[in-house]
C-alpha cells in the first residue's frame, strides 16, 4: 500500500543537499540544484542555512563558486542516516 | 516452584525492560536531531514499557528472595500489578497513535484513550469484587487488540520485505503472542504458560535490540564504502 505523498522536511532537504555535495566532493550550485530538485532561491537559502550552522563550506575562486562538506556536516550526515534506517523499521520515513 | 518462576519471571522482565528503555533512549536521541512527532511517540511509549517493565521485575525479586515479606501485603502487589499494566495500555495505545499518524496522517487521538480508560474502570467498577481479575483480563484483551493493529499495519506498510524491518515487525508480533499467553494463562490460572509468555515477550525485545544494533551500523557501513 502506498503511503500519502507529503511535503519534504527541512531535515529532509538537508540531508538531500549534504548527500550530493558529498558525492560530488566539490560541488557546484548549479549541480546541487539538479540532484536536490528545489528552486533556485529555495537552495540559496539552505545552503546559506548549511554554511552558517557549519555543515558546509563555501570556496569561492576567482569565477567560480562550489561547496564542500565539512566533518561536522559528515557527521550529521551519518546521524541522519543511522536515524532513517531506524525509522524504516518502523515503516516510517523522514 | 512458585519462588523459581518468580525469579525467571523477574530476570526475563529486568532484562526486557533494559531493552525496552534502550529502544526508548535510541528513538529519543534521533528525535533530538529530526525533531519527528512519531520518534517521540516510540520514545515515550518505549519508556513506559521499560519503567514498567523494570518496576514489575523488581519486584518479582523482592517476592521470590522474600525481602521484606512483601508477598503478605496483598495489596503493595495488587497495586503494582495494575500500575504495570496501566503503563503497557497506555504506551501501546501511544504506538498505535504513533503508527496511524505515521501511516496515515492524523488521527482524533483525544478521543481514545479516554474511551480506553472508561472501558477499564467505569466498566470495571461496576463490580469491585472483581476488579482484579477484570483489570488483568480486559487489560490484556486491549493490548493484544492494539498489538495485532500494529502488527497489521507493519504487514501492509512493509509487504513482503525482509531483513531489518523483519526485526521490528518479528518483535511486535511476539510481544503480542507473550501477551495473548499470559492472557490465556491468567483465565486458565497457568504459571508455566504465564512464564511462557514472559519467555515470549523476552524474545520479542532481542529482536529489537537486534533491529537496534543493525540499524546502528547501517550509517557508517555506507560511509565507508
Amino acid at each position: 500500500m502506498a503511503q500519502p505523498q507529503r511535503t519534504r522536511s527541512r531535515i529532509k532537504i538537508y540531508f538531500d543537499i549534504l548527500s550530493s555535495v558529498k558525492e560530488e566532493g566539490n560541488a557546484k550550485p548549479t549541480r546541487v540544484l539538479y540532484r536536490s530538485n528545489l528552486s533556485y532561491d529555495r537552495l540559496t537559502r539552505y545552503l546559506d542555512e548549511l554554511v552558517t550552522k557549519g555543515l558546509l563550506a563555501e570556496v569561492r575562486s576567482e569565477d567560480s563558486r562550489y561547496y564542500t562538506i565539512t566533518e561536522k556536516g559528515s557527521e550529521f550526515l551519518l546521524e541522519v542516516k543511522k536515524a532513517e534506517a531506524f525509522l524504516k523499521g518502523f515503516g516510517l520515513s523522514l | 516452584m512458585v519462588d523459581e518462576l518468580y525469579l525467571a519471571n523477574a530476570a526475563l522482565e529486568l532484562a526486557s525492560g533494559v531493552v525496552a528503555l534502550l529502544v526508548s533512549y535510541t528513538a529519543f536521541r534521533y528525535n533530538r536531531l529530526l525533531r519527528s512527532e512519531i520518534l517521540s511517540f516510540l520514545s515515550f511509549g518505549f519508556m513506559l514499557l521499560g519503567v514498567g517493565l523494570l518496576a514489575e521485575g523488581s519486584l518479582h525479586s523482592l517476592i521470590s528472595f522474600n525481602i521484606g515479606q512483601i508477598l503478605e501485603d496483598r495489596a503493595v502487589v495488587y497495586v503494582a500489578s495494575v500500575i504495570y499494566l496501566i503503563l503497557q495500555l497506555i504506551a501501546y495505545s501511544t504506538f498505535t497513535i504513533g503508527y496511524y499518524r505515521g501511516s496515515f496522517g492524523r488521527v482524533r487521538e483525544e478521543g481514545v484513550l479516554p474511551a480506553l480508560v472508561f472501558i477499564i474502570f467505569v466498566h470495571t467498577a461496576r463490580n469491585p469484587l472483581l476488579l482484579g481479575t477484570y483489570v488483568n483480563a480486559t487489560v490484556q484483551l486491549i493490548v493484544v487488540l492494539l498489538l495485532a493493529f500494529i502488527v497489521f499495519q507493519g504487514l501492509l506498510v512493509h509487504g513482503g520485505s525482509t531483513g531489518r524491518s523483519a526485526l521490528v515487525l518479528g518483535g511486535f508480533l511476539l510481544i503480542l503472542i507473550a501477551h495473548a499467553l499470559v492472557l490465556v494463562s491468567s483465565l486458565v490460572i497457568s504459571p508455566p504458560l504465564y512464564l511462557g509468555g514472559a519467555l515470549v515477550q523476552f524474545a520479542g525485545f532481542l529482536s529489537l535490540l537486534a533491529y537496534i544494533l543493525r540499524s546502528g551500523r547501517v550509517g557508517a557501513t555506507s560511509t565507508n564504502t
